[in-house]
């Protein structure tokens, strides 16, 4: 929309477009991001006392005078204590796997690395199922020491412990790779000048990483700050279950709830920027998080001491088990039968896939002993009208989010850079960010409550009702996963040369042509994976829909747990848990399978293919001349080129 | 050819070209010298009409191109990254000007194949990808992508700069030979003084946005017309107050000599040419050893002189020995 706007300004076409775009942008900006989140902004201030007249600090008196800072309280207590573990167990892990000779590194890697596959709402419920009072695990652990408190998966205590697990996955992906980019001599050097390993790792491997560490400690404390899902499930109260609780309260039930709603949003936004800029203050002084390629290969350091070698793998393991338990008992539990399930037994002589695919009633006898049957009550991930029908919501509203978020991102960054040195390139780029300051609950309530009623610029309509809240949802998926689409794909466009379009526009092309025949083949896998990771962080959401709370709104996560809460009531959903099982291990696999094709096949340039196809090539046709094909016959088989189809 | 008339250049504030005159002819190697920033990468891009001058003319054959866009001049490029396009093989990337004029897909095919001929590129290597291919080979992809839309003039912005000591003489050879071959016109940008004594038909020396002189190597060289172009090119000395007393050389102005310029000769040594050259006895200080000739450092007359000898196997001095150098007024520079 934006981008042409230089090419073709001579034409009147150009221009038109130009303007269009610049309308297009600010219309999207106004009255998707500053309007509906100013509007919760100012709600706060516009409540009236009993005899109706305006009474604009009522919240803020009520704010106090309550036990409304218990929940601001709770919620920095729980990002406090999850900067200290998360670091704990994130640094461990890297190290473990990139830094320490650890024997089986390559397995433990592949378990600490579940979390990128595996978290969320999914996460969440599979350590409910292993870890609460009848959980698998607190059974087995109570079996080993009988005096163990059942009761210690509960609140805080079930939260930290959940999260401290569930979010080392910006460790594992940005630790690692700055571990990755040390200079291996300046471990050599110290190593040669008599340091130890340990030393090493003290005083000249650590202070290296810090700035890696820095950025990763403030996302930890906000995403400790923003907890939704665990909160929710596990029972704490921190800030944002309270808000989407008092958003759909009443005030029949309580005093003014949407304002206290707006009030804890908007503290929250208010932390959240203070951490944000802080860190970009910080980033801008060069200490960048990237996941570049590196080619300096670090050598792993052997623990000389026997006894510490020991203990430092023992520890390894533990994690491992902690970390591989949920992933493999759900994949377990997945094949199980309801009645399975439900005891949490495993039975290693039955299995089923009706958790997949099964739609079978159950029969039961009712109070007068009569026998009922209640249709499709056990039935599958793909069985279930239901759940398909979350699946293909999700899908549908997740893709075409992932889609524009991308195509908008795209022809911003290619904006941005063309006028990088002038004043509307940062404007643009810093609206691009802007969501990135507001919690996405602040987001999503700002959307539900503004649009709640008739938008004059949206055609009056209401987005709110019913069918309606599909677009608003998906706009809001869109507007949230900006920020991370503007610094991966801008990023990919740094690595443009700037000669390349020189060049092409030497060679006669136009700068349209360069941008679509030059510049962005060269970002596409960039582009291609910021979609499939978007799509993947979007596909199995579940705060944003659960903000959100309407039927006709009901994401895949949300079908998938609503039906948990009503597990064996009234007799159906019947296989409610074994179908959650069922359920994360389809988002596994879909995660990872995204996941290897962004970062395996996508990652390969074209040097990189061609090698591949050459080998491929090669190896058929040693393996036709063992089978005996003549030289002469090889030229007429169309297979030496089969390989290439599947690139 | 290519005349470029009382070009201006400015970044804001700061005027990077001031009042730029070449006129360089057809056929002929054009090399722009100087040291980074002196704006000789800023006059390419003129040309090339990447930048747009504040005044004067660009003229191509008698035509003003000054305003003319990027894509419509007609002059190739070979970049100092190459800039060949990543994610193309190298067919494509040397195709890539003739797809964007349309041409027909039989006739893409036969000029890249010529080309690529031309350039010494294989069948094989027009498969691969440009990150499959040496320095070496991606550079003469980069000339091919250049040459195939048959532009009227090249210019090569520090072409070699990427690649290492021993291949860069290597590829100096074969581009000089490719130009003849071509006898296409060319404009090359360095700061490899040898590189540009060796390549050109004609230098323009730069120095913070000025052109301080323009002539064949040799004038450049042997005639320096500026103290900036004597220091620039070749190493230099510059004589003391003793020498220039003795030689009763201009005071107040700066005097400088060639170091092959310098004689060198043993003290006991008989005078071999007789003229009005001065002698200067000296002590060798230290010996650099080339195998083709020999540099020495010399105290003489109460400053540090160098000179160069060709490696006779015979006449070879060490540390403390006594020298007469021998110094002609005719080599002088003076400023």
């Amino acid at each position: 929309m934006q981008a042409p706007i230089k090419s073709t300004q001579k034409y009147g076409i150009g221009k038109l477009w130009g303007i269009f775009g610049g309308v297009l942008f600010i219309y999207l900006f106004l009255g998707f991001m500053v309007i509906p989140c100013f509007n919760t902004l100012t709600s706060v201030f516009r409540e009236t006392d009993a005899a109706g007249n305006p009474d604009p600090f009522a919240v803020i008196r009520f704010f106090f005078a309550g036990n409304m800072p218990q929940f601001l309280l709770n919620s920095i207590k729980l990002a406090v204590c999850l900067v200290i573990t998360v670091n704990v167990v994130g640094i461990s892990i890297v190290l473990l796997t990139e830094y320490f000779d650890i024997k089986g590194a390559k397995i433990l890697r592949l378990g600490y690395m579940t979390t990128l596959i595996y978290s969320g709402v999914a996460l969440v419920t599979g350590y409910q199922f292993l870890y609460d009072p009848n959980g698998l695990m607190t059974k087995w652990l109570a079996d080993v020491f009988p005096g163990i408190n059942k009761q210690w998966f509960t609140g805080f205590n079930a939260v930290l412990f959940t999260m401290t697990f569930a979010c080392t996955s910006n460790h594992a992906l940005f630790l690692r790779n700055a571990i990755r980019g040390i200079d291996y001599n300046t471990v050599e050097a110290a190593r040669n000048l008599g340091a130890r390993p340990f030393k090493v790792l003290w005083k000249v491997v650590m202070p290296t990483l810090l700035p890696t560490l820095f950025s990763l400690t403030v996302m930890t404390f906000i995403t400790g700050l923003c907890a939704m899902s665990a909160p929710t499930l596990l029972g704490y109260n921190s800030i944002n279950p309270e808000i989407v609780r008092l958003a759909g309260s009443s005030v029949a039930d309580e005093a003014f709830p949407q304002a206290r709603a707006a009030l804890l949003s908007v503290i929250l936004a208010m932390c959240t920027i203070v951490l944000l800029l802080t860190l970009n203050h910080y980033e801008s002084k060069g200490h960048y998080l990237s996941v570049s390629k590196t080619k300096a290969k670090l050598v792993k350091q052997k623990i000389q001491n026997p006894v510490a070698n020991v203990l430092v793998h023992i520890y390894a393991y533990v994690l491992f088990i902690i970390y591989m338990t949920p992933v493999v008992m759900i994949i377990l539990f997945s094949f199980q039968n309801w009645g399975n399930v439900r005891n949490k037994t495993l039975d290693f002589s039955s299995w089923t896939l009706s958790n997949y695919f099964g739609n079978q009633d159950y029969v039961y006898q009712n109070w007068k002993g009569k026998e009922m049957v209640s249709r499709g009550a056990i039935s599958g991930v793909f069985g279930n009208e239901k759940t398909v029908g979350g699946i293909r919501l999700s899908f549908i509203m997740s893709a075409i989010a992932a889609a524009l978020a991308c195509v908008i991102v795209v022809v911003a960054v290619n904006y941005i850079f063309k006028h990088k040195k002038k004043k509307r390139g940062r404007v643009v780029e810093a609206c691009m960010l802007f969501p990135w300051l507001l919690p996405t609950i602040l987001i999503c309530y700002s959307y539900r409550t503004f649009f709640n009623g008739n938008v004059f610029y949206v055609f009056g309509q209401n987005l709110y009702m019913k069918e309606n809240v599909r677009i608003l949802i998906v706009i809001a998926y869109m507007v949230v996963k900006l920020p991370f689409a503007v610094r991966m794909i801008k990023a990919a466009f740094y690595a443009i040369d700037e000669e390349l379009e020189d060049a092409a526009r030497n060679l006669g092309a136009s700068q349209v042509v360069t941008f679509l025949r030059v510049k962005l083949p060269i970002v596409l896998p960039s582009v291609l994976a910021v979609f499939a990771l978007n799509f993947n962080a979007l596909f199995s959401e579940y705060d944003m829909g659960a903000t959100f709370k309407k039927a006709e709104g009901t994401t895949y996560a949300m079908v998938i747990q609503s039906m948990c809460e009503d597990e064996g009531r009234n007799n159906v959903n019947m296989n409610a848990s074994g179908r959650r099982c069922a359920s994360t291990v389809f988002i596994m696999i879909i995660s990872g399978l995204i996941l290897y094709l962004v970062y395996g096949v996508g990652s390969r340039d074209l040097g990189e293919r061609l090698a591949i196809r050459d080998r491929r090539k090669k190896k058929l046709q040693s393996i036709k001349q063992k089978l005996g094909f003549s030289a002469a016959a090889e030229g007429k088989l169309p297979a030496g080129d089969g390989g290439s189809s599947c690139e | 050819m290519i005349k470029l008339t009382d070009i201006v250049v400015k970044f804001g504030d700061f005027e990077a070209l001031h009042n730029i005159n070449v006129h360089v002819k057809e056929g002929e190697f054009f090399t722009f010298l100087g040291p980074s920033g002196c704006g000789k990468t800023t006059t390419l891009r003129t040309i090339t009409g990447f930048i747009e001058p504040v005044s004067g003319t660009v003229q191509m054959q008698g035509k003003d191109i000054t305003h003319v866009p990027i894509e419509k001049r007609n002059i190739g490029i070979v970049f100092q990254s190459y800039a060949l396009f990543p994610t193309m093989t190298v067919r494509d990337n040397i195709a890539f000007g003739l797809k964007i004029k349309k041409m027909k897909k039989d006739e893409i095919d036969r000029k890249v194949t010529t080309i690529a001929r031309k350039v010494d590129l294989t069948d094989e290597q027009l498969a691969k990808a440009v990150s499959q291919l040496s320095g070496g080979q991606q550079q003469r992809v980069a000339i091919a992508r250049a040459l195939v839309t048959e532009p009227a003039i090249i210019c090569m912005d520090e072409p070699l700069s990427n690649l290492d000591a021993k291949l860069r003489v290597n590829l100096r050879n074969e581009l000089k030979k490719m130009q003849r071959e071509f006898g296409i016109t060319t404009i090359y940008v360095t700061h490899d003084q040898e590189e540009a004594l060796t390549l050109s038909d004609r230098i323009a020396v730069f120095n913070k946005g000025y052109i301080e002189q323009i002539g064949k190597p040799n004038e450049v060289y042997n005639h320096s017309q500026t103290e900036f172009v004597a220091n620039f090119i070749g190493d230099i000395n510059k004589l003391g107050d003793e020498i220039i007393g003795k030689m009763s050389l201009a005071p107040g102005k700066a005097h400088y000599i060639r170091l092959e310029r310098v004689g060198v000769r043993a003290a006991g040594e008989e005078k071999k040419t007789s003229g009005n050259a001065a002698e200067i006895p000296g002590v060798i200080e230290s010996q650099e050893y080339y195998g083709l000739f020999i540099k020495y450092t010399i105290q003489a007359a109460g400053q540090t002189l160098k000179a160069v000898e060709k490696n006779d196997g015979i006449n070879i001095y060490e540390p403390g020995d006594q020298v007469i150098l021998r110094i002609d007024p005719a080599d002088i520079m003076s400023y």
